[in-house]
């Protein structure tokens, strides 16, 4: 799976969650840049991100992410182990 | 974590006139259905169909108070409702934790509502915080 599939995979949870089609991620966006992405919509989004993936993040890596491009090099790198 | 995967907690309920009557004074929902009993009738009930709301109330009281820590808050919870419940019915209530999500100290429980002869009339999932 490449880091774009993620992308846009990640992406279609982000709408789903947020109830919001017009979310486009990059690799640089933060939770500055996307409305209503709050702690506690983070929480479903983390949730959501590890059930479709089957994967599990520690609450290490969590709040280790800067933007999505590190969330995403996470499910990578999770994804290939 | 308190809570393993397949933990199951058990609950019954009554649906008593009395809450009944109290949830249309908090509702205000006052649909024949659940108040006009010739009319439940002529829909094909057997009587007065109680409000498919009131179960979210009982799963309000068993993530509030039957869990067994208190620092809890719902995330989200959804309901199928699949039969109708009526005055009196005794409901069995059957949560069990089909996901745990530590990273972000989440909870998620499937449950089951059930009658006396063993229909589900309501399901679906909860999912909570442990704040």
């Amino acid at each position: 799976m490449s880091e774009k599939e993620i992308l846009n995979q990640v992406q279609e949870i982000f709408h789903d969650q947020l109830d919001d089609e017009s979310i486009i991620l990059t690799t640089d966006t933060t939770a500055n840049d996307v409305d209503d992405w709050d702690s506690l919509t983070h929480i479903m989004l983390v949730v959501a991100t590890e059930k479709h993936f089957k994967i599990k993040f520690t609450s290490q890596e969590i709040l280790s992410w800067k933007n999505v491009g590190e969330m995403i090099n996470c499910i990578l790198e999770k994804k290939h182990s | 974590m308190i809570f393993n995967i397949s933990d199951t907690f058990k609950e019954s309920f009554i649906v008593c006139k009395n809450t009944h009557k109290n949830f249309i004074k908090l509702s205000q929902d006052r649909n024949p259905l659940h108040t006009n009993q010739d009319f439940a009738k002529s829909k094909g009930f057997k009587g007065l169909v109680m409000h498919g709301n009131i179960l979210n109330a009982y799963i309000s009281y068993f993530i509030g108070e039957c869990l067994p820590i208190k620092n809890v808050i719902i995330h989200s919870q959804d309901i199928q409702f699949k039969n109708p419940v009526f005055f009196d019915n005794i409901l069995d209530f059957t949560a069990t934790v089909s996901g745990i999500f530590e990273s972000v100290n989440s909870i998620e429980f499937k449950y089951y509502f059930r009658n006396s002869q063993s229909k589900v009339v309501a399901k679906g999932k909860i999912q909570i915080g442990i704040i």
